[in-house]
């Protein structure tokens, strides 16, 4: 029983949340900037994934911060930072190419 | 009696600033055994295969990058000759414990050995005894999984990384950095040295502005100018609740780590409806029913080692059990019978 509750919690969650991207100082802004993201995946996937969006490489320089505050361990998954700091139904991600908050 | 929030609290032993300070020093002493061998395929030629096991007793609140520069130290002076002394390149260096994990560089040391434990003691058939196993770890000298790191081993990643958790919970208390970042950069500095230099003093000098504490500050209104046969203490100041204390954040940073399972996170606000404090019973039952309801617990929760009795308030808990990083982080167990 207590196995099956442990197996219940791994179970990966695959609802989705809503991800808005927002640009700080000379960042460019995105033609789209709301996005579901998997609520299982980990803040990497969505760096990774706003890279692609902007078209950036993997050496060009990308600062991503929570609500203007912090930048989250790229492990944690999405559902811990939604579930934390989301705003009116969505995590607000800051994006920038300088170190803004150091 | 003494005032505390919204809620009538008889003052008790554990809110004095003596109680929090012994608890906070408990939780900054403690310490786990650890032994760490090179990879014997990844061990340079004429090394001294003989003394290449090191063992450390590391503080739970420390990290394993910062115990790089003695380990390479030890292996450099002991084990490697003079050219493999030369050529060692720590930037590639990369754990694993000997059931294959790897060890994560922002983790604290702590959580790492209690996950592990907790993993050991759910493979195990035979009874667990919580004894102090040490944690084995393989040493690995190149081709680091990046992928999954995602960090590198460097003592500056490894202070970003910090300086990420402890704005991330600021952020969680208040709903701003305000206190992060009106640190100077001097304290800011303080606050990881030390991490680093694993000193207590240097570390609470700073975070002690950061980190509320469940007993009262003292009101800044001037003392009474007639002091009566009946004054009160400064403490028992019943009209003026500490608002930068421990019961009035908006959440307790707190994650769950279940056994080879997810880590969670949620709001742990530091009281309920009625203004009493937020137990970790309560609160576990709220996250993690299916394990801590009432009757059904084969679970425990482990913090800084000691298992926690569930009567403990998560504002106390952030105040005086948190890691450096200002993040209280249960450990789930599960009894085996």
């Amino acid at each position: 029983e207590t196995i099956s509750a442990l197996e219940t919690y791994k179970q990966k969650d695959t609802s989705r949340v809503v991800v808005r991207f927002k640009a700080v100082g000379n960042a460019p802004i995105m033609k789209q900037n709301f996005y579901k993201i998997t609520a299982s995946n980990r803040f990497q996937t969505v760096i990774q994934f706003l890279r692609k969006e902007l078209g950036w490489k993997a050496g060009d320089p990308l600062f991503t911060y929570i609500n203007l505050a912090f930048s989250p361990a790229p492990d944690d998954m999405v559902s811990n930072l939604f579930r934390s700091f989301q705003t009116d139904g969505h995590l607000i991600v800051n994006y920038s190419t300088t170190a803004a908050w150091g | 009696m003494a005032t505390y929030g919204r809620h009538e609290q008889v003052a008790s032993a554990f809110s004095t600033p003596a109680s929090t300070t012994l608890f906070r020093r408990l939780s900054w002493e403690g310490t786990v055994p650890i032994e760490i061998r090179v990879d014997s395929k990844e061990l340079p030629a004429n090394s001294d295969r003989g003394l290449e096991c090191y063992f450390i007793q590391a503080p739970r609140v420390s990290y394993l990058p910062l115990l790089i520069p003695e380990l390479k130290r030890f292996l450099v002076d002991v084990v490697f000759d003079e050219a493999a002394g030369k050529a060692v390149k720590e930037d590639e260096w990369w754990f694993e414990s000997e059931d294959g994990v790897l060890m994560k560089w922002h983790w604290p040391i702590g959580v790492l050995y209690d996950n592990h434990t907790i993993s050991a003691s759910m493979k195990s058939r035979a009874t667990f005894e919580r004894q102090s196993m040490p944690l084995r770890l393989t040493l690995h000298l190149l081709s680091p999984p990046t992928d999954k790191l995602l960090l590198s081993p460097s003592a500056e990643a490894c202070k970003q990384a910090f300086m990420g958790q402890m704005k991330e919970a600021d952020f969680l208390r208040w709903g701003n950095t305000k206190r992060m970042t009106g640190l100077r950069k001097a304290e800011q500095d303080g606050i990881w040295e030390g991490v680093k230099e694993h000193n207590f003093d240097d570390y609470w000098r700073v975070s002690s502005k950061i980190t509320p504490t469940t007993t009262p500050t003292r009101p800044h209104s001037p003392p009474p100018t007639s002091i009566s046969a009946h004054s009160r203490p400064p403490s028992a100041d019943g009209n003026a609740p500490d608002k930068d204390g421990a019961y009035n954040v908006r959440s307790v940073p707190v994650r769950m780590y279940l056994p080879d399972g997810p880590v969670l996170q949620d709001l742990a606000p530091p009281t309920i409806d009625d203004g009493s404090p937020t137990t970790l019973g309560s609160f576990l039952a709220t996250h993690l029913p299916l394990l801590f309801t009432q009757g059904r617990a084969k679970a425990y929760a482990l913090i800084q080692g000691v298992v926690c009795p569930y009567e403990a308030e998560m504002a106390w808990l952030g105040a005086c059990m948190a890691g450096a990083d200002g993040w209280v982080n249960i450990m789930v167990g599960i009894e085996r019978h």
